[in-house]
């Protein structure tokens, strides 16, 4: 054979090889969904080598996504959780803000319904030592017109005694405070004491004094404000916790929940001057706060 | 016997790309293995085509079984690219990364003009012109990309079947054999 022989028949053969398949395209056209046994055969042997190389490359792509992908992860969860922590910090700022503002409310209501002359302080440092209870108070306005011994008070109750004064601050000496001492009565019984701290460092309690037996007190019981001096009268001072009558004593040992919860305290009221003198022909005395502040009184 | 291996190699690598593709951010193109399969087979044909055209046909038609194209699509478009392979293969020495990656890209253009072409005669051609030519361009770049690293594995598989030293160094450099 020919060297050009062999040539037209190499390329008639390649012609002849690249004319089947357009046959064979053609073909399938009329009926796309038929195999031959040789198709069958090759996708019987290439389905289970596919199924292989897609499990295993999702195999390497859940490791992917399971652990390598997991650094971007950890940073986003650091931004998360710095944006965790700033909106803690936003919402701590606005619950404190929420709740200065129903205390400002609250004394405000205060300050209109009682007819003693007051005006407001905001508390600036919390005592810290158990045997000092004093709180030291930013005066709103009006430096000078406070003097030492005036009541300051809360929504709930007495706080206790203007106790020193300089300049815009002043201490308040606390009623729990062992040198805090004020003049008050249990209104259901009528029976008067004195109020002083308990001086134990574990317990924000106070004990009244001078308590006379012949008028028992009951756990429950109301304590206010006597009125004497600068204090006005019926401003309530705590509430009777414990109760300890001996035989030879002459008086009860009384201790009190105050009214105010000393921990929260924010904002005060000093009372400037107690209220005006009760008209001697009405009915009753007006307390220097309201009696829906007194609870059963 | 290695124009048979060059078909397996062919095989193997659509049924991984075919397997991997889904995971690439890139669906609306697939790199065209089995033109650069079938335009290797004929560049490196030695004395007949025919042998080539067979390899590449076959090539074409088990891609068309893995892929799911109509059976003869991939297979004629193979034969074609084996074809120009081989007429380009005393004019043009396909070596270095730069040039196989053009070559890879013309190889691209051409299967991707032979198929358009094949789709047209079938009236299977979408209505958007604009969007097959994309399609196409798409393919042949992802064809030039990924050129120098079918080559080089054909060019293995090639000086792995060599018969002589000489025949496996020319391979394995990229020269025809």
């Amino acid at each position: 054979m020919t060297p050009l022989r062999r040539r037209i028949l190499d390329y008639g053969m390649a012609a002849v090889l690249l004319g089947l398949p357009v046959v064979l395209l053609q073909a399938g056209l009329k009926d796309p969904g038929r195999l031959s046994g040789f198709d069958q055969a090759v996708l019987r042997i290439s389905s289970p080598l596919q199924a292989a190389v897609s499990w295993v490359v999702e195999g390497v792509a859940g490791v992917w996504t399971g652990y390598i992908g997991l650094v971007d992860v950890e940073e986003e969860n650091g931004e998360l959780r710095a944006d965790n922590e700033r909106l803690r910090r936003d919402l701590g700022a606005a619950r404190r803000a929420a709740a200065d503002s129903r205390t400002l409310e609250r004394l405000i209501g205060l300050r209109r319904e009682t007819d003693a002359e007051t005006i407001g302080a905001r508390v600036v440092s919390s005592s810290i030592n158990p045997s000092f209870r004093v709180v030291r108070l930013r005066l709103d306005r009006g430096d000078g017109e406070v003097q030492v011994g005036m009541p300051v008070i809360d929504d709930a109750g007495l706080v206790g005694r203007i106790h020193r004064v300089f300049g815009q601050y002043s201490d308040v000496l606390l009623v729990t405070d062992p040198d805090s001492s004020i003049d008050v009565v249990v209104p259901r019984t009528g029976g008067r004491g004195w109020v002083t701290g308990l001086a134990r460092d574990d317990v924000s309690r106070c004990k009244v004094e001078f308590l006379e037996r012949g008028k028992p007190v009951v756990v429950g019981d109301q304590v206010v404000t006597f009125g004497l001096g600068a204090l006005p009268a019926g401003i309530p001072v705590g509430m009777v916790s414990a109760v300890r009558a001996v035989d030879y004593q002459m008086y009860q040992e009384v201790e009190i929940e105050p009214a105010v919860r000393f921990g929260s305290l924010r904002r005060v009221l000093v009372v400037l001057s107690p209220p005006p003198p009760a008209d001697p022909d009405g009915a009753a005395p007006a307390p220097a706060v309201p009696a829906r502040h007194m609870g059963s009184y | 016997m290695r124009l048979a291996a060059q078909v397996f190699l062919s095989y193997f690598m659509v049924l991984i790309v075919a397997a991997l593709w889904r995971y690439v951010p890139i669906a609306r193109a697939i790199p065209d293995l089995v033109a650069l399969s079938a335009v290797y087979v004929g560049l490196t044909a030695r004395e007949r085509v025919a042998p080539a055209m067979l390899a590449a046909v076959v090539m074409g038609y088990l891609a068309d079984l893995l892929i799911g194209t109509p059976a003869g699509l991939l297979s004629t478009s193979a034969g074609v690219m084996c074809l120009l392979g081989h007429f380009v293969q005393g004019r043009l020495i396909v070596r270095g990364r730069l040039v196989t990656a053009a070559f890879a890209l013309m190889v691209g253009l051409v299967s991707g003009a032979v198929l358009m072409a094949l789709r047209a005669w079938l009236g299977m051609l979408s209505e958007s012109m604009a969007s097959e030519l994309l399609t196409a361009l798409f393919s042949a770049l992802l064809t030039a990309l990924v050129g120098p690293l079918v080559f080089r594995l054909c060019r293995k598989t090639d000086a792995r079947f060599a018969r002589t030293r000489r025949e496996r160094d020319a391979a394995a450099e990229g020269l025809i054999p």
